[in-house]
């Protein structure tokens, strides 16, 4: 599929071409002060508020993950009411069109991207999760500068990474507008709906050129770094997990679960049932191993209830237990866990220790 | 500030040297500018790490308590405390956080005997995300403190700001900056300065001067982007209960999702749960990732419990928390039934 | 019955509102007027407590949220608790939480303190019919409710 070319006029107009045929979301300014995923509609204002996110480093507040894992999730309903048609029956709640593409994420990272190759591997036989990732169709950007907390190269990640993107947009030197790269399958069939040949042009040698050069020199500088998911499964286990420095680590720790609900590959969750009067509904919602009750048994027992244990049991199941099982560290290299602690713990420095360990 | 950083590396040293205590609670450097770390230095060697600077937004005395129970020796649930004097644990206070350890004191969480309060005189601390509204999103790289301004370095740009612009909300209408019980006192600079910038419940009149619908629509805008990772409630010194309402499952007070109206009761019923006890340390706001202001309830609760019952939390020992006393003459004219039978229709 | 698509201007709609009596007066005192044939509208769901100063703040919350249109809490006077001083803790909580209620845009109409002792059968009534009136002119409780979304 040949890559296209957009000038930086045009960006609103695909905008509001994608948004009449699917509900698009981008990173938008709130009147907090952040960026986060907001749905274009009339309102929005294409102003250089606006596009300023796609020439600066900000990531969005919150990663991608509560389009594809939201919460709360409505897995099914009841109705206890003996009138009703679906009386004590429960209804699960999947799509009816599991097959069409309804909802687009323009402006994603490529590390949030990436997070979604990783969250397949744990939620690989789960429907509600797969039929949304046939749903949701994403268009990403790639990084241009590394923000201070970035450190995707180290898990295996790259600024101009494509895994898990649908098409992806680079932008050029000259800030002139940007090169359009089709990854997927299904973004070859939409092509002529999302970047119509009026706003588009084909991308010039030169301009694939520059976009080679920045990929080499990516691919380079993640060759030099060491393969973390390898060198953490050659650890052995009990050396890593009775290693001194968890005290030092977990001593600040203040158990909110900040970190793991902004965190893109974080996916705990707990299921309840809420009922209100006669009808009901059973739903997944995200959970967080921070938390003292995480681990409580009905018997009042609780294997975790150090906070120690807890810190240490999140870190080693990121950077151990799930290479071990799956291959790749569950981590993206967002750096949202270390921008957002109260308490400024910081995961490099953990992954360094990690390392360290004999 | 990098001179008082060393007063009190030289106050934590002597402490442990002489082993006054067994472990002091302060900062150490952050690794992202504008951060700090709480630390808790057991050593003499460890208080090299210690820094305390404008950034020290976390409230200590919200690990006080864990760190007395930490240093005590392991016992079953039902074996009595031994005999003889505990491990005592040394700790910064600045005027807000001091209350708090106060109100520790009166709930019986702590020991006054146990704990030695290096109590600063502050000045003081800065809203790092002021900072960066201030430098829109441009990276920032390093801020340096100098006097009564910051200067902020990033990629091709150096700005400098001044302290007041920039101060915390809660310390710029901080009315009892000095610390109310230390067992050593410290001055950082700037405090003599120390003035409240904006009148102490403006916020709260601005908001309560609105209609009530405009109130509720307020209210729910502030509430509508908390992800409930209760990072406010786990900040909080005096959140302290070992099964919070939130885990309560019979009866479920707040149901578990980011549903709008279970999370509006879980912050109205934390803001009421802080009633008479909160100090406006300003650690939930600061530790809010979704940066939700939650500290506009608990200032109005504050704000009745001085208009009400003359109490503020945590001024002095003998004066319990709001709630937890009363007197025979408390106001109870919204009682309708003072309205409808007063003893004139009677 | 709110529930009712038809009845858009609420007309044939009653409030549903949740009394939290205490046991030893103003429980009694709903009792005398009722044995006394004093009349009053039925909109009241009574829940006894041993005393006022039982009623925290999450009981009241949790009444809002699942749909009660008012509340109404009443206890003996103060100087009369059987407790000796339940209520007059419960004044300094009632006090904080109306006044709360009000700020983040609750109508402070909904929330009702009352005292009624033991022998205030006819008050009782009174009282009764004072707040079904002043909530039947609120209309149905919206606010904090908690409902379902539809799925």
């Amino acid at each position: 599929m040949e890559p296209l070319k957009i000038d930086k006029e045009n960006l609103k107009d695909i905008l509001q071409v994608i948004s009449k045929d699917y509900k698009t979301f981008c990173p938008q300014k709130t009147d907090k002060g952040f960026r986060d995923w907001r749905i274009i509609n009339r309102d929005t204002e294409f102003d250089s508020e606006f596009f300023s996110y796609f020439d600066e480093v900000t990531l969005p507040k919150s990663s991608i993950k509560p389009f594809f894992f939201p919460q709360p999730e409505t897995l099914l309903t009841f109705n206890y009411d003996p009138k009703a048609e679906d009386a004590f029956l429960p209804k699960q709640c999947l799509d009816k069109e599991p097959d069409k593409i309804d909802t687009v994420l323009f402006g994603v990272r490529p590390c949030d991207a990436r997070s979604l190759i990783l969250n397949d591997m744990p939620f690989k036989d789960d429907p509600y999760y797969n039929i949304r990732r046939k749903k949701i169709f994403l268009i990403g950007i790639s990084c241009t500068k590394q923000s201070s907390t970035c450190f995707c190269l180290w898990t295996g990640g790259s600024p101009l990474g494509t895994d898990g993107l649908d098409i992806i947009l680079h932008p050029l030197d000259d800030e002139t507008g940007y090169v359009i790269e089709f990854i997927s399958k299904r973004s070859e069939e939409l092509k002529d709906t999302i970047f119509p040949e009026k706003f588009c042009s084909k991308a010039s040698q030169s301009e694939l050129d520059e976009i080679a050069a920045r990929k080499e020199k990516s691919k380079s500088a993640l060759k030099s770094m060491p393969n973390l998911a390898e060198q953490l499964k050659q650890k052995e286990l009990m050396a890593v997990y009775n290693a001194p420095f968890w005290q030092d680590v977990a001593m600040s720790c203040i158990n909110c679960g900040a970190c793991t609900f902004l965190c893109p590959t974080c996916y705990c969750f707990d299921i309840q049932d809420e009922v209100v009067k006669k009808r009901g509904r059973r739903i997944r919602y995200w959970d967080s191993c921070m938390f003292p009750l995480f681990t409580q048994h009905a018997s009042g027992h609780n294997p975790r209830g150090d906070k120690v244990k807890r810190v240490r049991n999140r870190f080693l199941h990121k950077f151990k237990y799930f290479p071990d099982r799956f291959g790749p560290v569950s981590c993206v290299g967002c750096g949202r866990c270390i921008k957002e602690c109260p308490v400024n713990i910081d995961i490099r420095e953990v992954i360094r220790n990690l390392l360290a360990v004999k | 500030m990098k001179a008082f950083s060393e007063r009190i590396k030289e106050e934590a040293k002597r402490l442990l040297e002489q082993k006054e205590v067994e472990a002091f609670i302060g900062f150490s450097k952050g690794s992202l500018p504008m951060t700090t770390r709480p630390f808790v230095a057991r050593t003499p060697e460890d208080t090299e790490k210690l820094v305390f600077n404008s950034f020290c937004v976390m409230n200590l005395a919200r690990y006080l308590p864990e760190v007395l129970k930490s240093l005590e020796p392991q016992r079953k649930p039902q074996d009595p405390l031994p005999k003889g004097p505990l491990p005592k644990v040394g700790i910064l206070a600045t005027g807000c956080w001091s209350r708090n350890i106060v109100v520790q004191i009166q709930e019986n969480q702590i020991d006054r005997d146990r704990v030695v309060i290096v109590g600063i005189k502050g000045a003081g601390m800065i809203d790092k995300r002021k900072v960066f509204a201030h430098v829109g999103e441009k990276e920032i790289s390093a801020v340096e403190e100098k006097e009564d301004k910051i200067i902020v370095k990033g990629p091709e740009y150096e700005v400098k700001i001044a302290k007041e612009d920039v101060l915390r909300d809660n310390c710029q209408v901080c009315v009892h900056f000095d610390p109310v019980i230390y067992d050593i006192l410290l001055e950082a600079p700037g405090a003599h300065e120390r003035e409240p910038k904006i009148e102490r419940f403006k916020q709260i009149e601005e908001i309560e001067a609105l209609s009530i619908n405009e109130r509720w629509a307020w209210f729910t805008k502030e509430i509508e982007n908390c992800i409930r990772c209760y990072a406010c409630r786990n900040a909080c010194p005096l959140c302290y209960c070992p099964t919070c309402f939130v885990d309560d499952s019979r009866p479920q007070w707040v149901g578990k999702s980011i549903d709008p109206t279970d999370t509006q009761i879980f912050h109205i019923l934390r803001a009421f749960h802080m009633a008479g006890r909160c100090t406006d340390c300003g650690a939930c706001e600061s530790a809010c990732p979704m940066g939700i202001k939650m500290r506009l309830l608990t200032k109005k609760i504050e704000k009745d419990c001085l208009n009400f019952f003359d109490t503020e939390a945590g001024l002095s020992i003998d004066v319990m928390p709001a709630l937890s006393t009363y007197k025979p003459d408390d106001p109870q004219d919204f009682f309708i039934t003072e309205k409808l039978f007063s003893k004139d229709s009677k | 019955m709110a529930s009712n698509k038809k009845d858009k201007n609420n007309v044939g709609w009653q409030p549903k509102i949740v009394a939290f009596l205490c046991n030893w007066c103003s429980y009694a005192g709903a009792d005398l007027a009722g044995i006394s044939r004093f009349q009053y509208p039925p909109n009241i769901r009574v829940v006894r407590v041993p005393c006022s100063g039982r009623v925290s703040a999450n009981l009241i919350l949790d009444a809002l949220k699942s749909g009660a249109d008012g509340v109404l809490v009443s206890g003996c006077h103060p100087g009369d608790c059987h407790y000796i001083s339940g209520n007059l803790y419960a004044r300094r909580r009632f006090a904080i939480l109306k006044s709360f209620l009000e700020f983040i845009g609750i109508e402070p109409d909904r929330i009702h303190f009352a005292w009624i002792s033991a022998s205030e059968g006819e008050q009782f009534a009174k009282l009764v019919t004072e707040v079904t009136k002043r909530v039947k002119a609120l209309g149905p409780a919206t606010k904090l409710v908690k409902r379902l979304p539809e799925v």
